[in-house]
């Protein structure tokens, strides 16, 4: 099964940054925010959301001197 | 000058239609928070809208193409009815909790009724905070925003939240107009910045954006820490660049320097074009430094930025003796002194600046200068193209470097061929003196409504208040910025409230449309006689 015949996801595919990266963190994004609004402050949920912000930086920054 | 309004009819009504899946989407809220008495209030809020959203555009089905007039007329009068209509979750919920009318699962526990809630019961309070929301100025009736609903909070984030981007880049995203109308609705909601060639394809590119960036806003709030609840509002209006909080002292009530130092990113992101933004996210970093808009709002955000937490110094205005960073980092003596002036003179400024209103100190008693330095940043605004508020940079640039241009011409021969190089565009003296001409209107027209607001504001407030007080004020409300130097509140006199709603209003969509529709309306009705 293709990821983009999935709902929520064709759509973003469709309409959002034509960059598979970039439409995975649209993706991601509500569920780290879901994440740590469930499951509170801890080391994992720390964790998880240091990693979204690192990557998308760091992603951003690839993109821009590769 | 006869017209049709029918086109504006169409149009306003597929933005109410637009605004009226706000109301319903919100009802995730009371739901998820228990706040059931809210529940009928935004369903109401959202059917009376809906009603005359469909009533008009079924009245005017007939594609029509529009012209720059009716864009600008649909812009104006499609921001005033949405401030109008916005206020209802505000005095329908304010009501609801004072007549208390339903039982069981719909009953008004007694801790909701609380002054600030009940300020919203005059509907003038209730249409200033929406229009202060949806202007994304941030200025508010309200005396503590932490106890309102959780309801209304998220109702006051988000319409500053689709406010920063526009709500006619909303329904254009939604609810795709036909013929070739979005183009100049579009430009008469203060943007001109084209990403791709489709109007459709634009806006919806600058709402992944914002989307993405709004994620990436709130989870480092959240991280700087901030409370969940907390980091998803202020992310939001943080990036909208609107200013709302849900907390009485907004970001200084958490007192944390961490938290003041992850908001500046957010709001500066607010400040730069989402065409700028587009082109950093395709890899191509270098126009954070070629385009001039964001190079500039380094420069003026930097210098402007040290120019405050001078003027702070010299006032002594953060005299601080001993200050824990963490556990283990103690700072003490002049280093304290200095950590705490530039924390509060950075955010300040950023704030100011990028149009956001957020605060994390009171500066009703800051000294003129600082008072002033902060008045001239709101009234500069940042980019054009993003979602701040202001005269923007680009016009600054325009005059500052037109000025020039026109001094330097007399020492040149009459037959000279010149060019002027603004932001990539190489323009021609004709060229050049158009675009100086339309900043050169703007800048006056800003500077005339807020001699206008000032003279209200002067003549009907308490005589307690100074004239840097009363300046400050009305740039905040023009510029969309929503600092506050203390007259703004539930108890402010009526006249002060009108004239600020249309500070605003004006403010928002730079002028020219709301005169537009005045002149179309007092021409229409023969008001003139």
């Amino acid at each position: 099964m293709n990821p983009k015949d999935l709902p929520v996801v064709g759509t973003v595919f469709r309409l959002g940054a034509q960059d598979r990266v970039l439409d995975s963190f649209l993706l991601l994004g509500p569920i780290v925010i879901l994440s740590f609004v469930v499951l509170g402050r801890n080391a994992f949920t720390i964790s998880v959301t240091g990693a979204y912000l690192l990557s998308f930086i760091g992603y951003v920054l690839y993109k821009g001197i590769r | 000058m006869g017209r049709s309004w029918k086109p504006l009819a169409r149009d306003l009504g597929r933005i109410l239609k637009a605004l009226s899946g706000m109301f319903f989407l919100s009802i995730i809220v009371p739901l998820v928070w228990g706040e059931y008495y809210a529940i009928p209030a935004l369903i109401l809020a959202g059917l009376i809208p809906l009603g005359f959203g469909y009533g008009l555009t079924t009245w005017c089905s007939e594609p029509e193409d529009i012209g720059k007039l009716h864009g600008m007329m649909i812009a104006a009068s499609g921001w005033l009815l949405v401030g109008l209509f916005g206020s209802l979750p505000f005095y329908l919920i304010a009501w609801t909790v004072a007549v208390d009318p339903y039982s069981g699962l719909l009953a008004v526990p007694a801790s909701a009724e609380t002054a600030t809630l009940a300020a919203f019961r005059d509907p003038l309070n209730s249409f200033f905070e929406s229009m202060s929301g949806i202007t994304g100025t941030g200025l508010t009736m309200t005396d503590d925003e932490a106890v309102l609903p959780r309801t209304l909070q998220w109702w006051r984030t988000f319409i500053e939240w689709v406010g920063g981007v526009g709500v006619i880049v909303l329904t254009t995203a939604i609810l795709a107009r036909p013929g070739s109308g979005s183009l100049t609705l579009y430009e008469s909601e203060a943007r001109s910045e084209k990403i791709h060639p489709s109007i459709v394809s634009t806006v919806r590119t600058i709402w992944w954006i914002f989307i993405l960036f709004t994620f990436f806003s709130i989870s480092l709030l959240w991280l700087a820490g901030m409370p969940p609840w907390d980091a998803i509002n202020h992310g939001m209006t943080g990036l909208a660049t609107g200013g709302f909080s849900v907390t009485d002292g907004s970001i200084g009530a958490y007192n944390s320097p961490a938290i003041d130092f992850a908001m500046v990113p957010v709001m500066i992101l607010g400040s730069i074009a989402f065409p700028v933004h587009y082109l950093i996210l395709q890899g191509e970093l270098r126009n954070l430094y070629t385009d001039a808009q964001t190079r500039w709002i380094w420069g003026y955000f930097t210098l402007g930025s040290i120019a405050l937490v001078g003027f702070l110094l010299l006032d002594g205005t953060y005299e601080t003796s001993r200050i824990a960073l963490t556990d283990g980092i103690v700072l003490t003596g002049f280093a304290a002194t200095l950590f705490q002036t530039v924390r509060f003179g950075l955010f300040q400024f950023v704030s100011a600046a990028s149009c956001t209103g957020f605060g994390t100190t009171g500066i009703g008693d800051w000294s003129a200068p600082a008072q002033l330095t902060m008045s001239l940043a709101m009234f500069t605004g940042a980019a054009a193209g993003s979602t701040v508020g202001g005269i923007k940079l680009i016009r600054v640039i325009t005059l500052v470097r037109g000025t020039a241009f026109r001094i330097q011409g007399v020492f040149y021969p009459e037959t000279a061929v010149r060019y002027l190089n603004l932001n990539g565009r190489k323009l021609s003296e004709i060229e050049l003196s158009r675009e100086f001409e339309e900043a050169s209107i703007i800048a006056f027209l800003w500077i005339l409504f807020l001699a206008v607001g000032l003279t209200v504001l002067l003549l009907t407030i308490d005589q307690s208040f100074t004239l840097e007080n009363a300046i400050f004020e009305v740039a905040s409300a023009q510029g969309n910025v929503g600092l506050s130097s203390g007259i703004t509140g539930p108890d402010m006199p009526t006249p002060a409230k009108v004239m600020f709603l249309f500070n605003m209003w004006i403010g928002r969509l730079e002028i020219i449309p709301v005169l537009v529709l005045l002149r179309g309306l007092f021409d229409t009705f023969n008001l003139y006689q």
